[in-house]
């Protein structure tokens, strides 16, 4: 998908459906499969797997507590696949002028601006913990709980001197707020009709199961 | 003991590294432009990634490490004694190698790069290994530690030690010379004559060699005799 405000109107759409009901988890899945390389990167993510660990934890006491812990599972993990697929497609610059599309120039690059030095921070983090476990691996050390301190440190040190120099760089250019920026979108025709089926599933996700098969009889 | 990368090629977009070759034991100087390729090869070389076609055989290699060119990359201890355990080696004798005698149980995160830097390396330097290899040796180093590090180089007796820099005036005294050129890896052999080929090679070097004269190697006084040399042939 190219165009980032087509993107976040599918991703937020979906988010919901997902939210709402099974059927809407399964058909934001459905519709995930639409980009099966962004798909199968997402799953291939260590992360997901971790993630999903914790949610399968959690369903699973919800489960033995009485509660629809199947439910949970299905939709909580389609929306984490989901945040997984999206990040994948993220480009440098991309946050910066969906924000100031919305926004404007001054609220809109401020934020924009933020939320790219988010996304860096997150890129950095990840390059910088798979520099840390190839360390352990060159070191013979296995990771275990004992290290989590020290590699917990070490990515927020980084993180914090990173956050330092780019505030140092964003005085020395003399920003105080807003900025000036004219950001581009190219729209295929995929990107259109991926956009229009997000919104369908988003639809029919409030629609009760039953209503939808009445619909299409 | 050998290192061999056969018809070994890693992609990443478009851009391509490709390497056929052969480390046997001794200094390998890894010399290229940056962005060339030369961590590419650190990486695979220490099979940390693995290439998308051909091998990367280790014969009569048992100890192997890399050196990051980041020195933080290599923190997994919060004292500097837990991080010199890490390798292996004696704390004490690892501070005072790095010049920092007495500040064992300091955080490593309160020493600048460039001291990180020297005390990470005196830790990897101080144990014996089959294949070193020193991604950026140099960086981040003032010429006194440059000068330390090549003569710690210098005094490693055996195995396959790969210098992988972009560093232009202290070097280490070298058996092999190599050169990434936009993603090949490129053997030069050995020196002096590899100097002949040696296309991003530093200024001092290219200078003595339009002058017909060679350096015998590349430390420090193997240039300065060859500088003197220039007045012999006037």
């Amino acid at each position: 998908m190219q165009d980032a405000r087509i993107r976040l109107i599918s991703v937020i759409s979906l988010s919901i459906a997902t939210f709402l009901s099974v059927p809407g988890a399964i058909l934001a899945l459905l519709w995930l499969f639409l980009t099966p390389k962004i798909l199968k990167g997402a799953v291939k993510s260590m992360a997901f797997w971790v993630i999903l660990l914790f949610v399968g934890i959690v369903a699973i006491a919800t489960q033995l507590s009485g509660n629809d812990g199947i439910s949970y599972l299905v939709r909580t993990s389609v929306i984490i696949l989901l945040g997984f697929s999206v990040y994948r497609e993220w480009h440098p610059g991309e946050f910066l002028g969906l924000s100031v599309w919305l926004f404007g120039k001054k609220t809109g690059f401020d934020l924009g601006c933020a939320m790219e030095m988010s996304m860096q921070g997150l890129h950095e983090a990840s390059r910088a913990f798979t520099r840390s476990r190839s360390a352990l691996s060159l070191k013979g050390m296995q990771p275990g709980i004992r290290l989590i301190p020290a590699m917990g440190f070490l990515l927020i040190h980084t993180r914090l001197m990173r956050a330092r120099e780019q505030a140092d760089l964003l005085a020395t250019r003399g920003y105080k707020a807003g900025g000036s920026c004219c950001p581009e979108f190219r729209t295929s025709k995929r990107d259109i009709i991926m956009g229009i089926l997000a919104i369908l599933i988003l639809f029919f996700s409030f629609m009760p199961v039953r209503d939808i098969f009445i619909l299409l009889m | 003991m050998n290192l061999s990368l056969s018809s070994v090629e890693w992609h990443a977009g478009s851009w391509k590294f490709s390497a056929d070759a052969s480390f046997c034991p001794g200094v390998h100087l890894v010399a290229g432009r940056v962005g060339s390729g030369k961590t590419t090869l650190a990486l695979l070389s220490s099979r940390l990634i693995r290439p998308d076609t051909g091998t990367i055989g280790y014969d009569g290699i048992r100890a192997q490490t890399l050196s990051f060119q980041y020195p933080e990359y290599h923190i997994t201890g919060s004292t500097l004694r837990e991080e010199a355990e890490s390798y292996g080696v004696d704390p004490t004798a690892a501070c005072a190698r790095a010049g920092i005698a007495g500040r064992e149980d300091q955080d490593p995160f309160r020493l600048s790069r460039g001291e990180l830097k020297m005390f990470q390396i005196s830790c990897i330097l101080m144990r014996t290994w089959d294949l070193l290899i020193l991604d950026e040796p140099f960086s981040a180093l003032d010429c006194r530690a440059k000068l330390a590090v090549c003569r710690a180089i210098d005094e490693i007796q055996s195995g396959i030690v790969l210098v992988i820099t972009h560093e232009q005036h202290i070097l280490p005294r070298t058996d092999y010379l190599w050169e990434m050129r936009s993603g090949v890896l490129t053997g030069l052999g050995t020196l002096p004559e590899a100097l002949f080929a040696w296309e991003s090679a530093p200024g001092p070097v290219r200078m003595l060699r339009d002058r017909g004269i060679l350096p015998a190697n590349l430390r420090r006084d193997d240039m300065l005799e060859a500088a003197c040399r220039m007045h012999e042939y006037g």
